[in-house]
């Protein structure tokens, strides 16, 4: 592990949205101290869209900031390594940058409609914006942890942070999601903390300094010389543990409810984020584990629960009749399949996993904001009722259609470059049946989003309906979003590819061979030569004339 | 940066895959009602872009070659190929495609006695995107670039096969997808395995790979040409399909959809430099399969369309025999595939599209009801007939040419194997059989008083009278179109 640079960057990442959400939460405590705007309705609403707006934006400039110090001078620190961001941390904290900034412009649309429509008063308001910027804080402390109780404390501070956002209409099903979520994922990250100790506690006794022991990367340097049986226990556990909440099988039993009651933007911030948050404290555990006791057992067991995540949330995907339920399901699928990429291992595994895992991010939070227009049309989420939204909507018809295509893995959407590379990935370590049987209940997927598009997207529209899509407010970020899915599609930019490459190789301990690319980027032949020389796994091709000459 | 190829061949090509991706995305931006004067002129404008990339590769000699797309950099995305082979069938992808197209604007209107409609937006840009696709993959230099244009065809395939949105519509486009989807993953295997293997996904790698590495990724192909060409055991999802619009099915059964399965299957052997022969055995042995039970499958029929569809799974099951035969060195077996593609792309669509001008203006397409065409309506029945001659290959039409080519190059392989000579003369008989009962049907429909149905029939259109007449004279010379082209 090379030296980390000091930075201020982390603490001030961290700052912004804390301070955000504490003035926004303690606000009536002082609102007669505060100037006139703060007292009716109409003018707090303005007001607190613009702290809002201000905080999200914040963490967005932030994270890029951090993101190019990391990407010029490695893994930066703070606080006697307390905090720490390294390439595989910074993949995660650019996600909450840019999934929290789309999903909180488009937050502004939701909330003002949902105020319109009476769905929640002008206090839920304040709430909303504060506890979105606490769970933005609690996610950023939780991908920029080094000491790895805090990890464990702000992925437990997460399920806090959201609970009251799942909550927030008040309406019985929500707050009984609201209260399965957090009763399920609190026993669940217990376990993950009775991990994180074992690990701690057998590091204090083998490391020459015990106060190292809490540190991940110290951990990580020292992993050979720690029990192989402690390891492997509290593997198990940090896996039950962190995997609740990363929505893994059998642990995912929260997850359709708290994604399908939240308001939408926070539907799209769990799935594309939060999940991916959990899985990062899973994959730093997986680097410890693997240095004691090699690959095989966490290999071994990533690929049996990620197998049987994707199977069995396929199936209860094809069945849901409840549009948000049903992309809670496809993100238990696609998390499945992340995990299933983790266990067949190899650097071109793991740099499927975090592609695939930026990716879906990408994808399922437009998705779920897309469900949110449904909504704000319709007034449902019920698919047998949602019919002809092409018809009522173009924009919204046409951005959910894009999203299903690009679900299913269909070319040049951009999951279908990351489950590729998966499959690739799979075939090259020798996993053939594990791989032919995720393609066919990749195939299941499809059928059910085909359903989607077929029942619901197209056909005719209720006589009743008014036609006209929601403003532009809604649909700027989604354009955002979807411009972003077909990019990502179209070719894998240069910086992204070498953030992936650097996060493999902090995984792998050093071993950086994949050059991420789409499969059909191809390169000149000493490009080309130069990176399979040193022995990299280039995921573009050679280029045709090259070839020809 | 966009640096885009230099060479004219190469930037034809990409012309002719993008003019019509361009189309869709007019149409989209424009009214509806000027969707179908968009779509036919840039299918127009498609087809003069492969008349110049035609005539510029006689120019060259017919050498052509391989040409890089759009780079980035040092980075350049996808690869085209320009060659005999690739631009004859392109050239029936986009010459249909505008046949089509022009059909198509006469068809759906409120005129139609079948299914009235208005010619929406999404039809129009759709059937672009289609042709922009099939011409992309028949142009693609690369399995991925085959993998992401093959895909393309399956989604527009199930936005046109679900057009009318109707229950069942929807269902047999779910169907067509998932089915063609589920064979891909063959397209899939393949990929990621020549990739794994030599470190590129171009085509011409296949040659490099060691026999049984080869084998694999060659039957891996054969998988997916299966679902496409809709061959045992995929082939459910192309009799569903007919519930498309007619011009739609038109398109699916003769120049694209299908043709994309056969097409990857002779793009790989052509580029394997020698197939291992088990290869050829699988193929064949599959074809023959497919051939018998698409004959006792025309038996029930009396639907016209469904008709049609087992008898493109039997055509298109005697272009994968020809080209499995030519694993086994036959030349000639091969280039009776290429030339058979070409030519039943012709045939076929003009069948389809008298189905369908049967269906706008008698409002059936049910034989038994059908009598007397010819009376009624003496172009219909001419085309009727040559349809039906030139799909059973009878002389002077161009299936005899292309078929002839392809049970010579059988026997002349046959010769060395009994086997095979078993196949190739089950095949023939196939052909006899189905001949028989195409002419039962010719001549229950064709010739005669009218039936009251044919008899109430509105007059044709002019935009369908043209596309038939164009693709009546296709049906007599395309053959000698391909033969001089393939040489």
């Amino acid at each position: 592990m090379t030296a980390m640079v000091p930075s201020i960057l982390p603490p001030l990442l961290l700052i912004g949205p804390l301070a955000v959400a504490l003035f926004l939460l303690t606000l009536p405590w002082f609102r007669d101290s505060l100037p006139e705007a703060f007292a009716t309705d109409k003018g707090s609403v303005t007001l607190l869209e613009r702290i809002h707006l201000g905080s999200v934006g914040y963490v967005f400039l932030l994270s890029v900031a951090a993101l190019i110090q990391v990407l010029s001078s490695g893994a930066i620190s703070a606080f006697g390594d307390w905090l720490f961001v390294d390439a595989l941390g910074a993949v995660f904290m650019m996600l909450i940058g840019v999934v929290g900034l789309m999903t909180g412009l488009y937050s502004i649309a939701y909330i003002r409609h949902d105020l319109e429509s009476g769905a929640i008063d002008a206090g839920k308001v304040r709430i909303y914006y504060g506890f979105f910027s606490l769970f933005l804080f609690t996610m950023l402390l939780a991908v920029t942890a080094n000491n790895i109780i805090m990890m464990w404390a702000a992925i437990e501070a997460t399920t806090l942070g959201s609970a009251f956002l799942v909550g927030l209409y008040g309406q019985k099903s929500s707050l009984e999601a609201a209260w399965k979520y957090v009763i399920i994922c609190t026993v669940g990250v217990a376990f993950g903390l009775y991990g994180t100790v074992l690990v701690f506690s057998n590091a204090a006794d083998v490391l020459a300094d015990p106060h190292q022991a809490v540190l991940w990367t110290a951990l990580v340097g020292h992993a050979a010389e720690l029990d192989p049986m402690l390891v492997k226990l509290a593997f198990v556990f940090a896996l039950i543990g962190f995997g609740t909440k990363a929505g893994i099988f059998p642990m995912h039993a929260w997850l359709p409810d708290a994604h399908s009651e939240a308001p939408s933007p926070v539907s799209g911030l769990l799935s594309g984020v939060l999940l991916k948050c959990a899985l990062l404290i899973v994959i730093r555990f997986y680097v410890i584990t693997v240095g004691t006791v090699g690959t095989g057992f966490p290999q071994m067991l990533l690929l049996t629960l990620g197998l049987l995540s994707v199977g069995v949330s396929s199936l209860l995907f094809f069945v849901q009749q409840d549009l948000k339920r049903k992309l809670a399901y496809s993100s238990i699928e696609n998390v499945g399949l992340i995990v299933v990429a983790l266990g067949v291992g190899g650097p071109l595994g793991i740099a499927a996993a975090l592609l695939h895992a930026i990716n879906h991010s990408v994808t399922k939070a437009l998705f779920f904001c897309s469900a949110g227009n449904v909504l704000m049309k319709y007034g449902t989420r019920d698919l047998r009722a949602v019919k002809g939204v092409l018809r009522v909507a173009p924009a919204t018809g046409l951005l959910m259609m894009g999203c299903a295509l690009a679900l299913a893995g269909f070319p040049p959407f951009n999951i279908f470059v990351s489950e590729f590379m998966v499959f690739m990935a799979g075939l090259n370590e020798g996993y053939g049946w594990i791989m032919a049987l995720c393609a066919l209940f990749l195939c299941i997927t499809i059928a059910g989003l085909v359903k989607i598009v077929a029942d619901s997207v197209l056909g005719k529209s209720p006589e009743t309906m008014a036609k006209g899509d929601v403003g532009w407010k809604a649909l700027a970020p989604l354009g955002v979003l979807a411009v972003l899915v077909l990019t990502l599609g179209f070719a894998v930019p240069q910086p992204l590819s070498t953030l992936v490459q650097q996060a493999t190789a902090v995984v792998m301990n050093g071993d950086s061979r994949p050059v991420v690319a789409a499969p059909w980027q191809t390169y000149d032949r000493q490009t080309y030569d130069t990176a399979r020389a040193g022995g990299q796994l280039v995921t573009g091709s050679l280029s045709q004339t090259e070839i020809s000459k | 940066m966009i640096t885009l190829p230099t060479e004219p061949l190469g930037l034809l090509a990409l012309a002719a895959i993008l003019v019509p991706f361009g189309g869709a995305a007019a149409i989209a931006a424009s009214e509806r009602a000027s969707a179908k004067w968009l779509c036919q002129g840039f299918a127009a404008a498609t087809v003069a872009v492969i008349a110049i990339l035609v005539l510029s590769l006689l120019g060259d000699g017919k050498v052509g070659g391989t040409y890089e797309l759009i780079s980035f950099g040092s980075v350049s995305i996808l690869g085209l190929v320009v060659d005999s082979v690739s631009v004859l069938i392109a050239l029936a992808v986009i010459a249909i495609g505008l046949l089509v197209a022009v059909y198509s604007a006469a068809y759906l209107n409120a005129g139609n006695r079948e299914h009235p409609d208005i010619g929406r937006r999404r039809y129009y840009a759709f059937l672009l995107v289609f042709i922009g696709a099939m011409t992309g993959l028949v142009f693609s230099s690369t399995v991925v670039g085959q993998l992401a244009f093959f895909e393309l065809t399956g989604a527009c395939s199930w936005a046109l096969i679900g057009y009318y949105e109707s229950p069942k519509a929807l269902r047999s486009a779910a169907k067509a997808l998932l089915v063609t989807h589920v064979a891909s993953l063959g397209l899939y295997v393949a990929a990621a395995l020549l990739f794994l293997s030599t470190g590129t996904f171009a085509l011409t790698a296949i040659a490099d790979l060691a026999p049984g590495m080869k084998a694999v990724v060659l039957l891996a192909i054969l998988v997916a040409a299966w679902g496409k060409s809709a061959q045992l055991p995929f082939h459910m999802w192309l009799p569903d399909a007919m519930e498309a619009p007619t011009p739609v099915s038109a398109y699916l059964h003769a120049a694209s959809m299908v043709k994309v399965g056969v097409y990857i299957f002779a793009r790989g052997l052509m580029s394997a430099g020698g197939a291992p022969e088990i290869v050829g055995w699988v193929g064949s042995i599959m074809a023959v399969l497919t051939l018998v039970y698409g004959f006792f499958m025309y038996l029930p029929q009396v639907d016209l369309k469904r008709l049609l569809a087992y008898s493109t799974i039997t055509q298109l099951a005697y272009i994968l025999l020809a080209l499995s035969l030519s694993v086994f060195g036959s030349d000639l077996a091969f280039k009776g595939a290429i030339a058979h593609i070409f030519n039943h792309a012709f045939a076929k669509t003009l069948f389809f599209l008298v189905a369908g001008a049967l269906s706008y203006t008698a409002g059936t397409r049910l034989l038994p009801s059908l009598r007397g065409i010819v009376t009624k309506s003496p172009l219909l029945g001419v085309a009727f007939v040559c349809a039906a001659l030139a799909i059973t290959g009878v002389p002077p039409f161009n299936g005899f040419f292309s078929k002839f080519a392809i049970f010579a190059g059988g026997f002349e392989v046959g010769a060395h194997h009994w086997a095979l000579m078993l196949l190739v003369v089950i095949a023939l008989a196939e052909s006899v059989g189905s001949f028989a009962w195409f002419l039962k049907w010719l001549g229950h429909s064709v010739p005669g008083k009218p039936s009251t149905t044919m008899a109430a029939a509105a007059p044709l259109p002019a935009g369908m009278k043209f596309v038939l007449v164009a693709l009546v004279a296709m049906t007599l010379v395309s053959s000698s179109i391909a033969a001089s082209w393939l040489g």
